[in-house]
């Protein structure tokens, strides 16, 4: 791939703004700097690399076809395009029987070592996002984990957890306004520089 | 803001997280379009939401990915290119007037043709990345369907179970409905003896404009809208 001059790296903003121009080198840069955390995020969930292979394209493909209409109103660009990719990675999940889903969860044992460098940018949010849900009480952490990455509905994650379905839900609302509230200031900040270079 | 009658918080979150069923994600739909403060609310949860994954450490992708991104963005600039010198060349203002008879010839033809599947688009649909839509039986609870699209948009099958079968006059219609603006047709089609169809999907090449797939019960004629009740919902 090719690589960005230095000290020209294009905040995510820009990126999508160039997409909607047909500047693929743009993709290639989003690509650059998500595709790996969009397939791990795919991997965690559909629990097979060829499934999270397609995932990870199906969810650029998409970028590059619905880039115009990202929103920045909505959220940031990471966020656009893990929703994207994790939207995709649950409707396969669901699509799949349950015993087989079973059987690639217990497949998953690998601990592939990280080489992509983040941004500073990227790098610091990363911090505050895992320092926010280790700041977590153990039963939010596990719920709010279970929800994201199974694909699970509410009423199969109340029993798995053997919980009354209005205590998940309460114990959901309290962990993602816990994680709001921590994540407020880096959300601010990153506002801020995104501001910075418009 | 705290959970009560006027204000469903915990099920803000849930939906934020993409955990909640059908029934109570269509009654939840309908007070985010009254209540701006819990819509303001959710937008905040997706928010959080949107970057929990990156508590997650990067790996690095397969290196064939990247080449099969970009060959698929190439072929569709290529076909949109063609579809676009079409569209120019056909601009008569006959095409307004002639707009209605259409509907109605395409979804008399789509009733004919939802029982074949055509072969270049089975092929061409085996071999490009896809999408799985799960639907659920809403006001047809025992009803659900699965629809597979291609990734990038304008073709697309879908297999429903659980329906009866129409009087004279009626038609199953498949809606797109989009985050912004008016719902799209995406086909219509009618269930055999034993409530079941296959059908051939038109949808639009831009799927990151919608935000749901529905079918209802209408006029033989069609409508530009829809105008029965939910029968399957299915989020995209």
């Amino acid at each position: 791939m090719g690589k960005a001059a230095a000290g020209d790296i294009p905040a995510d903003p820009d990126l999508v703004r160039r997409m909607r121009q047909g500047d693929e080198s743009a993709l290639e840069m989003l690509y650059a700097r998500y595709g790996g955390l969009v397939y791990s995020l795919a991997l965690r969930i559909v629990g097979d690399p060829e499934l999270a292979r397609e995932v990870l394209q199906d969810t650029f493909l998409r970028s590059w076809n619905g880039r115009a209409t990202y929103d920045p109103e909505r959220g940031r660009v990471a966020g656009w395009l893990m929703g994207i990719a994790r939207n995709g990675a649950v409707d396969l999940l669901r699509s799949r029987p349950h015993q087989a889903r079973l059987r690639e969860r217990e497949r998953l044992t690998m601990d592939v070592p990280a080489v992509e460098k983040d941004t500073a940018e990227v790098f610091g949010l990363r911090r505050d996002v895992m320092n926010a849900l280790h700041a977590l009480p153990t039963p939010q952490r596990e719920a709010i984990e279970l929800a994201y990455y199974s694909g699970m509905t509410q009423t199969e994650i109340a029993h798995a957890l053997k919980e009354p379905l209005g205590t998940v839900k309460s114990r959901m609302r309290e962990a993602l306004d816990r994680i709001r509230g921590l994540l407020a200031p880096a959300v601010e900040r990153d506002v801020e520089a995104d501001n910075s270079r418009d | 803001m705290t959970e009560d009658r006027d204000h469903p918080v915990d099920d803000l979150a849930m939906y934020a997280l993409g955990t909640l069923e059908a029934p109570e994600l269509a009654r939840l739909d309908a007070h985010l379009a009254a209540c701006e403060s819990c819509a303001r609310r959710l937008a905040d949860y997706r928010g959080v939401v949107g970057v929990l994954p990156l508590a997650l450490s990067p790996t690095p992708p397969p290196a064939a990915a990247w080449t099969a991104i970009q060959t698929a963005v190439r072929s569709r600039q290529r076909r949109v290119g063609r579809w676009r010198t079409v569209f120019y060349a056909a601009r008569w203002p006959a095409v307004a007037a002639a707009f209605i008879a259409v509907v109605a010839w395409n979804i008399a033809l789509q009733r004919e043709l939802n029982w074949y599947a055509r072969g270049p688009q089975v092929e061409a649909l085996s071999r490009r990345p896809g999408r799985m839509v799960i639907l659920k039986g809403v006001a047809a609870p025992a009803a659900n369907a699965r629809m597979f699209i291609a990734a990038d948009g304008g073709h697309g099958h879908m297999a429903i179970t659980g329906l009866t079968r129409l009087p004279k006059g009626r038609t199953y219609q498949v809606w797109f409905i989009r985050v912004q603006g008016q719902p799209i047709v995406g086909g219509a089609f009618d269930v055999d003896a034993r409530g079941r169809a296959w059908v051939s999907i038109e949808p639009p090449a831009n799927l990151d404009d919608l935000r749901a797939v529905i079918v209802t019960d209408e006029p033989i004629q069609g409508n530009t809208a829809p105008t029965g009740a939910t029968l399957l919902d299915g989020r995209l």
